[in-house]
């Protein structure tokens, strides 16, 4: 079979396990231990990656975080994307000693084209040993984790740097040979666990069975992406497909005076630009697969960096993208100026680094610019999701934008009401700009969810967050106390806080207590507590507070 | 908003200048607008529309200010004047109540699909009763919170804030500058929006000043029951005059 001429013959670079290397390196005590890294998706905690030690136990990526407690594995680390983002530059620095076309599909990921490169190192296998040999040296120990594989498209590439374990780092998929090297992989390599599903219930189970059904007949029955998948399971690489160059007049771009070397600063601009970009994209109904983000430091360099996705970038992935590789420059650069205050692996590869001809960055950021590289005609455009008025909605999203620049990304943003038994656990904070998505669902697959022990609206109207301390005492002068069993000694008489008029009085009503046992599994965030609706004050003005009792110390929670 | 006729006044001479009975001139003006050679039933289209244009003005809803206001619901709506907030207006809200009638401020501007912002300030984080906000039907997505504002900061964050939303809720910082009230008196009143400052000693003058007194609760006694349902003493300030009633708030 030849190969297809629209596919183009490319190399992926892989570090398996990126994501606890990236922990390694951020705690080198780890080394040795059985911890996983964390990610959180929707509602739960799920294993992104599980070191060695935690694999020979079994814990396997996608694992909830319960059952890899199950397993033994009690260690566990937040994922850091940002961080992985940035050591990974130090991989692609090293690949760019090869060729400038590298494109990063995520932190641990790379490709780029092999047509030039191979001819030059003579032939793909010497230049996958090449770069296998290059990544190997700016790893140092974790060497053994790089993967290399060379074959036409992208798609197969990566399966063949999958497959590289066993062919020491690095396979090369002779030239046109890509559907029979797919052939054999299970319907899951295509990354769609839905799709994949679909095809094993019609008794399909390899990418060799689906990409022997008929292209016409797979397009009829699955649409597009399944036309798309198809493609990719007869080893032809279908990106360039409906590929077009972007207009130059869709460049964004921004320039920082005075000289930014902070990152956030920059970050908050490329959101800007991000949003800018990709309104103008949506203006002509395209979406972004690939952009390039350019940088200018005031010394004169060009930093450029290629990011692609999977499906078109939305603003918020897109803007994610350009924090992490700000990050990664803008942390070189200060590590290379940071001798002293040791960040010894952070020395070792600039060392390594500066021996391979790779210079680091020096100076602050003058300019940044988004280009976008390809773009695929979007299906749909997502119209406004608040209703009412869109310009109300422009203009509160440029006002709270800027807010956010002035104050930080944390301090605005908007509730959303979320499953809890308190008030203050009944909502959550969320930055503006990110998915207004609760941590605890309201629903659980269509039912309600239940919280026992939950107070009864109406909710106060003020909210102690965290609760300010108080004094709850009983007719002698003692603070009230609840028992084990959630039983009430004696019957509360006065409050004593400062955030009620007065600083408080004589209880007048009073109920509860709620008792609740919050996480009582788990020995280091549980706690108990008591909680009492109580009003306070005379016949002429009342005060409704909500108390709650917490080891033996009252605290005023809210004011009704 | 600002450019629809108010007063009913200003409305009358507009008709008598357009000849609109005529149908022979046709402006050229309107040819380029249709873009095309007019054919006898374009130049009759066109001068239509004239004709509708010109009456357009005369039949376009006039809107009182009292009309333009944001309806706030009973029982705070009952004592107000107009029966609600004007649009451009700023209102002070100072005693016990006044994070609940803020609240319930907050609901009337975002019952009627406007975007609302809430300030907190920096030595008190979290006193925003969000669930009680939700409750009072304030839409949470189109309710921006700002946290931890410093007393320096504040007439910057209202003032921005003022340009994004249609009512802004903001605790008055200690020792405000006269000066800066006063601008933000002046922001609320260009921008249309409701400027809703909470606590005592607001330095600049207010359209309204609510006071909210002390309340009664109802179905709580000593060791059983639950709060139900309350009455407010409420007292306002307005040019309107002066009004000091209980009311049931509506649970």
């Amino acid at each position: 079979m030849n190969s297809d001429p629209r596919t183009v013959r490319s190399a992926c670079v892989r570090v398996a396990d990126w994501p606890i290397i990236t922990a390694w390196n951020a705690e080198p005590s780890r080394r040795d231990t059985a911890f996983a890294v964390l990610e959180r998706v929707g509602p739960r905690e799920l294993v992104r990656a599980a070191s060695p030690a935690a694999r020979a136990l079994g814990v396997v990526p996608g694992l909830r975080k319960r059952e890899a407690e199950a397993r033994g594995v009690d260690q566990f680390v937040e994922a850091d994307l940002s961080g992985e983002a940035r050591r990974f530059e130090v991989v692609a620095r090293a690949c760019e000693t090869v060729t400038p076309r590298l494109t990063i599909d995520t932190p641990g990921r790379l490709g780029f084209p092999t047509r030039g490169p191979a001819r030059y190192f003579g032939g793909d296998l010497a230049l996958g040993e090449h770069v296998h040999a290059i990544v190997g040296a700016v790893l140092g120990d974790d060497a053994g984790s790089v993967r290399v594989g060379i074959a036409d498209g992208s798609f197969a590439a990566r399966l063949a740097a999958r497959e590289a374990r066993h062919h020491d780092g690095c396979l090369v998929v002779v030239p046109g040979s890509s559907a029979r090297f797919l052939a054999p992989f299970p319907l899951a390599a295509l990354g769609d666990a839905d799709f994949a599903g679909l095809l094993e219930r019609l008794g399909i189970h390899t990418l060799g069975d689906f990409a022997n059904l008929p292209s016409a007949d797979v397009l009829a029955r699955f649409g597009p992406l399944g036309a798309t998948r198809h493609a990719l399971a007869r080893g032809l690489d279908p990106a360039p497909v409906d590929l077009s160059v972007p207009p130059p007049d869709l460049v964004e771009r921004h320039e920082f005076d005075p000289p930014v070397t902070r990152v956030d600063t920059a970050a908050f601009a490329a959101k800007a630009l991000a949003d800018r970009l990709l309104a103008a994209l949506a203006r002509r109904g395209v979406g972004c697969v690939r952009v390039r983000v350019e940088a200018e430091t005031e010394h004169g360099e060009q930093l450029v960096r290629v990011w692609r996705h999977e499906g078109a970038l939305s603003a918020t992935a897109l803007a994610e993208r350009v924090r992490w590789q700000l990050d990664a420059w803008l942390d070189a650069n200060e590590r290379g100026t940071r001798i002293v205050d040791g960040d010894v692996r952070a020395e070792q590869d600039l060392a390594v680094l500066s021996e391979m001809g790779v210079d680091s960055t020096t100076g602050a950021l003058v300019m940044l610019r988004l280009v976008p590289e390809e773009v695929v005609a979007s299906g749909e455009r997502q119209m406004g999701l608040w209703g009412g008025d869109a310009a109300a909605a422009e203009r509160a999203d440029r006002v709270l934008g800027r807010l956010q620049g002035m104050l930080g990304i944390d301090q605005v943003g908007t509730f959303v009401v979320q499953g809890g038994r308190t008030p203050a656990e009944r909502v959550a904070f969320v930055p503006w700009g990110e998915p207004r998505e609760p941590r605890r669902p309201l629903h659980l697959g269509g039912e309600v969810a239940v919280w026992p022990g939950r107070l009864p609206d109406p909710a106060p109207t003020q909210v102690f967050d965290p609760p300010s301390p108080a004094e709850l005492l009983d007719r002698d002068g003692y603070p009230v106390v609840v028992n084990g069993r959630g039983e009430l000694r004696r019957p509360p008489a006065w409050l004593r806080a400062a955030a009620v008029p007065d600083g408080g009085g004589a209880v007048r009503g009073w109920c509860g207590p709620w008792i609740h046992d919050v996480r009582w599994w788990d020995i280091r965030q549980r706690h108990r507590r008591a909680l009492f609706q109580i009003t306070i004050g005379d016949d002429t003005a009342e005060t409704a507070c909500l108390v709650s009792i917490e080891h033996g110390r009252a605290h005023l929670d809210g004011v009704y | 908003m600002t450019g629809t006729a108010v007063e009913p006044v200003g409305v009358e001479p507009v008709v008598s200048v357009e000849p609109v009975v005529s149908v022979e001139p046709v402006e050229p003006v309107v040819m380029d607008v249709m873009g095309s050679m007019p054919s006898p039933t374009d130049r009759q289209r066109a001068a239509g529309r004239l004709q509708l244009a010109a009456l357009a003005p005369r039949v376009a809803p006039v809107a009182p200010a009292h009309l333009r206001a944001l309806p706030v619901a009973a029982p705070l709506g009952d004592l107000l004047p107009g029966g609600g907030l004007a649009r451009g207006a700023t209102v002070a809200i100072d005693g016990p109540l006044a994070p609940a009638l803020s609240l319930q401020l907050l609901a009337a501007a975002s019952a009627g699909g406007e975007w609302v912002a809430v300030v907190e300030p920096d030595d008190r984080p979290g006193d925003f009763g969000a669930l009680a906000a939700a409750e009072a039907g304030v839409a949470l997505e189109r309710c921006a919170v700002v946290r931890r504002v410093t007393r320096d900061r504040w007439p910057v964050v209202v003032s921005a804030l003022l340009e994004g939303a249609r009512l802004v809720i903001a605790p008055v910082p200690q020792r405000l500058r006269h000066a800066d009230a006063r601008r933000l008196v002046a922001r609320a009143r260009e921008r249309q929006g409701i400027l809703v400052v909470v606590g005592s000693g607001w330095p600049a003058e207010a359209a309204l000043r609510i006071h909210g007194q002390a309340s009664r609760w109802h179905g709580l006694e000593a060791g059983e029951g639950l709060l139900v349902h309350r009455d407010l003493l409420i007292e306002i300030d307005s040019k309107q005059g002066h009004r000091r009633t209980w009311c049931a708030q509506a649970s």
